[in-house]
Formats: structure tokens, sequence, C-alpha cells
């Protein structure tokens, strides 16, 4: 890592909270070549958010290096940490880091589905925690005429936590399973609602199809994407939008959201830190699991940066920002996903 | 362990052997050779209060243990690498500020660009604050001393100062007017800041226009104006941009352009043309009579060229390649500049020979057993080189 030592990359979220030199990304690149379990606990308290890449003047690709790392204190059986551990053996066994019931998936879906080519693909938390953004993205695409299936029962976690927190082999199972899910259905065209599937499905799944003698031709879109283009109304209100870091960072979607906002009517006020250089909302990367603490006051700092625009409604696109946000946010600012904010519009 | 325990009441405290490794760097550039002048230090704390600080200094006299402060570690003159082995006093943990009745009072820790913020939603800005503000810190920019944006209408940091609180083995003290020249600057190797009150302004819009003109030009459009910076052709070059030299006029009144918008809008991103390969920035101050001179010379010899005009000054940033080649030529722009009157942007570990006798005379008085960050006032391995070096180009 030819890092030149500026230290211009401790805009790092993690760091303004720790305020320790040893999470700092400056700092964990001088003692990446000697980690013990203290350093490499150190290299789990970041959200991968990839603030520190955007700010780095001498263009270091430091996401991808955070993964390789990680993935190296795995094989070295210094990762995963605790919380992490019990979230694999879970998910190894019901194929979600949330216990849900497999043959419960789709519980959310409220309308029959038939056989389709293009595939919504709701993502674990959306499938489980937050259904009101599975259901509101269903709803929204049905309305707007997109017409599309549901796996459900054989719809499994994309393995997105767990790529993101160095476990590749727990990702590789869930590819394959994923993979041969789709294939057997016929699927041509994924939509999904989360950022993290979004990433993992359009970088990590292809470099598994080659590594394991898939072929992936699959093409992959944020619902953003949809919206954007067909989403209209006359909504009236202030909003403010915050850029989820898988979906604007890792895969460079700043626009869609925007356009897809304005085009439902809202006067969208942005934060000072918006689009590459948004602030994270402190869940990703394995952060709030295991980290709550830190998790929260990356969070509080947002959500101070949200009100001080002078409205409390805050629109986001993913299903970690949405519930970091309303867990910390409590009654103080109201989260919608963008896919509630486009049901609004044909539902009023 | 006993160390880690005598410190460990002031705050948080950081032993990790490797961890240490760390606080060994800042962004200065070390050449192989001297690496081995660098000490590693034996414990890292971050105190919350200036009592913290006192008491911690109280332990490091007795015992003679040198003390190193650091803020950000974002300068690159050396001023928080240890020389000697020592106790690092990281400052990240004071950060508070507040503001009260127009008066901004900051931790030494307080990140620049966060009092900013705050000062916005209160109608206040800064007067001056530095292109690092994203990171750097107040204790670490006003111990080197800077100029930054704003130092057009409002001078270096020097000047936007009401008052420091210092904290050296005497105690506490609120040091007000001259007396703050034995702090500004001085990398504190005469005390340490752990308090400042700085000195805002109505938060006007700020307007910026971007001219294309020479530098001779540029001089002469500066009036009235906010902040203004000048980047030669080539400097753009390097950072992507058109091919023209340039000045960025910005002014709490008057016009802005779309192109100057951009450029101030950029004002907080700095050191992007190290994205074309790893270089040296040497930075020289001079006084405005010799800026046109100096610009001719240093134009000629370097990559690239940034200028930032102050109330009574311009900083010159010489863009170079890396290598001892550069290094060399870096040093002859800092003769050079001397030679008209000038001098080198910031001292730190690097120039740390060429403070004035009343200075040198204070740290003798202060601090006798050479104990605040030992090494950067008076020469150290570095600087002899530096000026031996300097001494033989200058022959040359």
């Amino acid at each position: 890592m030819d890092c030149i030592r500026c230290g211009l990359c401790n805009v790092c979220p993690v760091f303004r909270v720790e305020k320790l030199e040893s999470v700092s990304p400056r700092g964990k690149i001088i003692v990446s070549k000697s980690i013990d379990s203290r350093i490499a606990r150190d290299f789990f308290k970041c959200s991968v958010c990839g603030l520190c890449e955007v700010v780095c003047p001498v263009n270091l690709k430091l996401t991808e290096f955070w993964e390789k790392k990680r993935e190296e204190l795995f094989e070295k059986k210094l990762a995963p940490l605790p919380i992490h551990k019990k979230l694999r053996e879970m998910t190894f066994r019901d194929f979600n880091p949330y216990r849900g019931k497999q043959e419960k998936r789709a519980e959310w879906l409220e309308f029959p589905v038939g056989k389709s080519k293009t595939l919504y693909f709701a993502g674990c938390t959306a499938s489980y925690r937050l259904q009101n953004m599975a259901k509101a993205s269903a709803m929204a695409l049905k309305e707007l005429g997109i017409e599309f299936t549901v796996l459900g029962p054989e719809e499994y976690c994309c393995g997105s936590p767990f790529l993101r927190t160095g476990q590749k082999d727990i990702g590789r199972f869930l590819f394959e399973k994923n993979i041969r899910a789709w294939q057997k259905a016929g699927v041509e065209e994924i939509l999904t609602s989360c950022p993290g599937c979004y990433k993992t499905i359009s970088q990590d799944y292809p470099r598994f199809a080659r590594e394991l003698g898939y072929s992936f031709e699959f093409e992959v879109k944020h619902v953003s994407m949809i919206f954007s283009k067909l989403a209209k109304g006359k909504l009236g209100f202030k909003a403010t939008y915050h850029d989820p870091c898988h979906l604007g960072r890792h895969m460079g979607i700043y626009e869609e959201p925007r356009d897809a906002i304005r085009r439902c009517g809202i006067k969208l006020v942005e934060m000072e830190r918006n689009r590459e250089f948004a602030l994270c909302c402190g869940a990703g990367g394995g952060l709030r699991s295991q980290f709550k603490e830190i998790s929260i006051a990356i969070c509080e700092e947002r959500i101070r940066e949200a009100l001080s625009t002078g409205t409390d409604i805050l629109i986001t696109s993913c299903p970690f920002c949405e519930y970091n946000f309303t867990r910390t946010g409590k009654e103080r600012i109201k989260v919608f996903d963008l896919s509630e904010i486009v049901c609004m519009t044909l539902f009023p | 362990m006993l160390v880690k325990d005598s410190f460990s009441r002031f705050g948080t405290v950081e032993d990790h052997p490797e961890v240490l490794k760390i606080y060994c760097y800042d962004f200065t550039l070390i050449p192989r050779i001297f690496s081995r002048f660098i000490k590693r230090p034996i414990i890292v704390v971050q105190p919350r209060s200036a009592e913290d600080v006192a008491e911690i200094m109280r332990i490091c006299e007795r015992h003679e243990i040198p003390i190193v402060p650091r803020g950000a570690g974002t300068s690159a003159y050396g001023g928080a690498i240890p020389l000697k082995s020592c106790v690092v006093m990281d400052f990240k943990r004071m950060c508070n500020f507040e503001i009260r009745d127009g008066e901004l009072v900051a931790q030494s820790g307080a990140v620049w660009i966060e009092m900013e913020r705050e000062l916005n939603r209160n109608g206040e800005a800064l007067r001056v604050y530095p292109t690092s503000a994203n990171v750097s810190t107040v204790g670490g920019w006003i111990a080197q001393g800077g100029y930054g944006i704003g130092s057009l209408r409002y001078g270096s940091i020097a000047e936007n100062l009401k008052w420091l609180e210092i904290v050296d083995f005497e105690g506490i003290r609120i040091v007000k007017g001259e007396e703050m020249r034995y702090y500004v600057g001085t990398f504190g190797c005469l005390g340490i800041i752990t308090r400042a009150c700085i000195k805002t302004r109505k938060n006007e819009p700020i307007n910026c226009r971007a001219v294309h003109c020479s530098f001779e030009e540029a001089i002469s459009m500066l009036e009235g104006g906010y902040h203004a910076s000048f980047k030669n052709s080539k400097y753009l070059s390097l950072e992507g941009f058109g091919a023209k030299d340039v000045l960025l006029i910005c002014s709490e009144k008057g016009d802005g352009d779309e192109t100057g918008k951009m450029m101030w809008g950029r004002r907080l991103i700095p050191l992007r043309i190290a994205s074309k390969g790893k270089r040296i920035f040497p930075e020289v101050v001079l006084p405005h009579e010799n800026a046109v001179k100096f610009y001719e010379y240093a134009e000629r010899i370097s990559e690239g060229l940034e200028v930032v005009f102050a109330k009574d000054c311009v900083v010159f940033i010489a863009a170079l390649g890396n290598g001892y080649r550069n290094m060399l030529k870096a040093l002859k722009i800092v003769k050079i500049a001397e030679k008209l009157g000038g001098r080198v942007y910031a001292r730190g570990m690097l120039f740390s020979s060429g403070y004035g006798k009343d200075i040198s005379d204070y740290k003798k008085r202060i601090d006798p057993k050479n104990l605040l960050n030992p090494g950067k006032m008076g020469w150290n391995a570095f600087s002899m080189s530096i000026g031996l070096l300097g001494k033989l180009i200058w022959t040359a």
C-alpha cells in the first residue's frame, strides 16, 4: 500500500468517534503487516463506507484493501469476531442472519406473482425485519407496470454481511444456493431494493461465477434505477436524501434516487455532505452488529446533519440505513425508503 | 505497566508496541537513511483537560521524560514525529469548543471543519482555516503557524487569535498579544497549547471568480479579496484541469462565476496532484515585493506551482517529483526564498535551527531540561543535514 500518510483519510467516521489512530485508515495501513488479535479487532472497526478512498489524494483502492485484509484475518483465524461468528452460524443454518424461517421468507408479499424472467430479490433485512420496504418496493413495481416474480423459500441471503467481513467461504456457499435457484426459475433480470445485495450480486457474484465455473448473465438493477424513470407525483413536502454507501460510493448511483424523489414532487434539500462525500449511517461492514455504540454515534452525527437542513423527513434507499436511522433517531426524524415514497404517489 | 498505570488516570492510553509505530509518522516524507533517528514513543496519552496536561507534564518533568504533542499529524514538517523516546500527548479527545458572544473558544484537538459547521449554524464563520480543515486540529495548525483560506483578508492564524491557554512546567495560564508569538509556529517546544480563543467573522456568502491571467496580473487583482490562490498551468494539468494559469479570487461581496464556484468547492480537497506519483511540496513565504521575482525562478524549476496570497505575504507551494534529486531542488527553492527575504513556511523537525535569539533564550528558561518536543528547536540530524546540504548547494 503506497500510502503517503497525509492523514486526509482521518475523515473516517469511525476514527471521528473512536479518536484513536489505530482505527484510522492511515494507522491501519501502517500496522497492516503485523496484525495480532488486538489490531485485528481494530480492523473491524470500520463500516467499509469507502469515504477514505474518495478523499485519498493518491487514489488508493482502500475499500478493496480493507476487504482483502479482513479475508486474510479470517484465514489466519483472527476473525470472525464473536457476533459476526454468531451471524455466520445462523446463516449456515437458516440461510439468513435473522433466525427467520425460510418458508416465511416471502410472507411480506401481499399479492400473487406469476412466473417471470424478472426477479425481485428482497434480501434478508426487508424480508424479515423491514417488511414495509419489501412490500412497498413490490407494490410500486407492480403499479408501475413491471412484471416480476419472487422466489420466496428459494431466495437465500446474498452473503453481503459476510463478504464485507472477510468470510468468503459462506459467501460462495450462498452464491451457489442463489444462482442455482435463479437458473432453475429462468431468471434473466434481478431487481433489488437493498444496496448490499445490489453490490454483492453485481460485483462479487460474477467473480464467484468465474471461480466456480457458472455462467453469470443476469442484468442487475437497484429499484431506484426504475423509479427514476417511472415515478411521478405531487407530494409537495420537503425532504433530504441520505446516500447509502453501497449504492453511492461503491456502485456510483447518486442521481437516480434524487431524480425519483424529484419526480415524486418532493422538494429535495441536500445535506452538507452528500453524494461521494456523504457521511455513512454507521450500519454497514458488520459495524452495527459488532460495535453498536460506534455505529449509533455515527448515526447520531448524520441525523444532526439531516435535521440541520430544516426538514425532519429523511429518505434513503437501503434497509440497513433505514434500520439504523429509525432505531437511533426514534421520534426525532421520519425515515422513509425510496419505495415507500413512490408508493405514496401511487396510493395517495 | 508502571508507565501505563501512571498515565491512565489522565485519559486513554495506548502502549501496544505495533500501534505506537503509527505515532512515529505524520505527513513528512522521511528518506530511509534517516529513519533510524526517529524514536518510538513509550506511551501515547490522550488527556481530556488542561489539568490533565499539567499533571502529565509534572510527571514527565519529575522523571525527565520528553513530551511530544500531537494534533491530527497532517503536517509535512515532522513537528509531531518523536526524535527521542517520549510520551506522545495526543489531543484528539480535547475536541470541545463553544461559541459565546461572538467568540469561539476551542480546545486544542477541535477539528476546524466541525467548528466551521457549528459557526455557520449560528450565522458566523471562521476567518481563516487550513486546506486540511476536514481533519486538522486547532492546536496543530496554531503550533505550525499557518496561512490558509481567508488569509488574504485576515492574515495568518497568529493574527486571528484573541488568547491562548498554555500549559508549561510552571502551570496553566492564558497568554495574549505579543506573548503569543512564543507559541504560534513553535511546535509545542515552549509550552503546550490547550485552548484558543479564535476570531470569527459574520457568515457572508463567499463569491468566487476564476480569472485566466499571468502571476503578475494576478497581484493587481487582489484588492478587497477574502481569499486568493493562483495555480499555474503545469499545476492545473497535474490536477487534470485546463492548461491556462488561473487566479481564484474570492470576496465577501461581489460576483462569482461557475469555475470559481467549482474551485472554491474543491478548496478542502488538497494534494490531488499527488495521484500522479509521490511528490515533495516545498512551501515558502515571500514578501509581496519579491513575489514576482521568486515566481519566475520557482516556475522554471518546479513541475507545478500553487500560490496563496496573504495579507502581508505570499505563500508558494511548489510541486516537485520524488527522490533525492528533487529533495535537493526543494532545498534550493528554500534557499532562493531566503535570499529574497522570505522563509520556509514552517520549521518543525526539518528546519528546526532557524529560530531567533529571543525564542531560543525563552526555551532555555522555560524548558531547561529540553523535554518539550526535543529536537524541534535547535539542531537535529534532519536539520543538520538539510543545513549542510543547503550550504553546499548555495556554494555550488
